[in-house]
């Protein structure tokens, strides 16, 4: 019995210790922005493609789709890859300011949908 | 400390083996359907053995009931940790500092305490029961903490990608 509330009471502290780190990571989909320039890096990776962008303001990451998802919507490799022009509309992070995801990306013209 | 710890996670982030696991276009979507499925089939386990604790199943003896659900949790703890190490290692570096995966962790820790526990003060009571016969109190807290504690670290898994 004592062990147990030993194990309880270690849950608790392992419980504070986590909320005190910090908060929610998320997108503020109230302030949309598009940021268009050329694509400075490229990472098709998976959990999510991310690329670069050199903005007018500044750099932006831009977070993209799963790398399935973005193959079967046309979006492969070679459409993100460095160097290319793109128009990325999306969501800032509320965390890394300089973060965005994408909601939908154009391409010479062709516009790709990433949810 | 807390820096080179942290760096062992950055060089298994940025190790070959992870590179591969971002690279690949099937992998790491497979490594994360797996852990569910595993997840799935361990709380059904889970759930089993801890129904029972709690005094339901009451007409099977609970050495019977327990000793078939384990297999099956152990089988699927071995898949979750296997499918897991993949889905860690793509973003190492940045997982070891999430709250809600340390908390997972914590929970994790503590789960395998919780049965480490009942091994140790109930288990040699508990097989010698009859079917039908009331549960020792221990027991009962034994399975309610595991009911407790492997929902909520379920719960963090989901949660991971929000914080």
């Amino acid at each position: 019995m004592l062990r147990i509330v030993v194990v309880l009471a270690g849950l608790t502290s392992l419980v504070g210790a986590a909320v005190a780190h910090h908060g929610w990571g998320s997108y503020d989909a109230g302030k949309p922005v598009t940021v268009a320039g050329a694509i400075l890096t490229s990472k098709f990776e998976n959990p999510h493609a991310t690329i670069t962008v050199r903005g007018n303001d500044k750099v932006w990451t831009v977070t993209l789709a799963p790398t399935s998802r973005m193959v079967s919507r046309g979006a492969t490799e070679k459409v993100v890859a460095v160097g290319r022009d793109i128009s990325a509309y999306g969501y800032p992070s509320t965390v890394d300011r300089d973060e965005m995801r994408a909601e939908r990306i154009t391409v010479d013209g062709k516009t790709y949908e990433m949810r | 400390m807390i820096d080179e710890a942290h760096a062992i996670f950055v060089a298994l982030e940025q190790s070959h083996f992870a590179y591969a696991i971002r690279q690949s276009v099937w992998l790491y979507p497979a490594a994360n359907i797996g852990h569910i499925v595993f997840l799935f089939l361990f709380a059904s386990a889970v759930a089993v053995m801890d129904v029972c604790l709690l005094g339901g199943l009451a007409a099977t003896a609970p050495a019977r009931l327990i000793t078939r659900a384990r297999g099956l949790a152990v089988a699927a703890l071995a898949g979750m940790l296997l499918s897991g190490l993949i889905l860690f290692s793509a973003e190492a570096g940045h997982l070891a500092v999430n709250p809600v995966f340390q908390l997972k962790l914590g929970l994790i820790a503590a789960g395998v305490v919780n049965i480490a526990l009942y091994e140790l003060l109930a288990k040699r009571e508990l097989l010698k029961i009859a079917p039908g016969a009331p549960m020792p109190t221990r027991a009962r807290i034994a399975g309610l903490l595991s009911l407790l504690i492997w929902v909520g670290v379920a719960a963090c898994g989901r949660a991971i990608a929000y914080f």
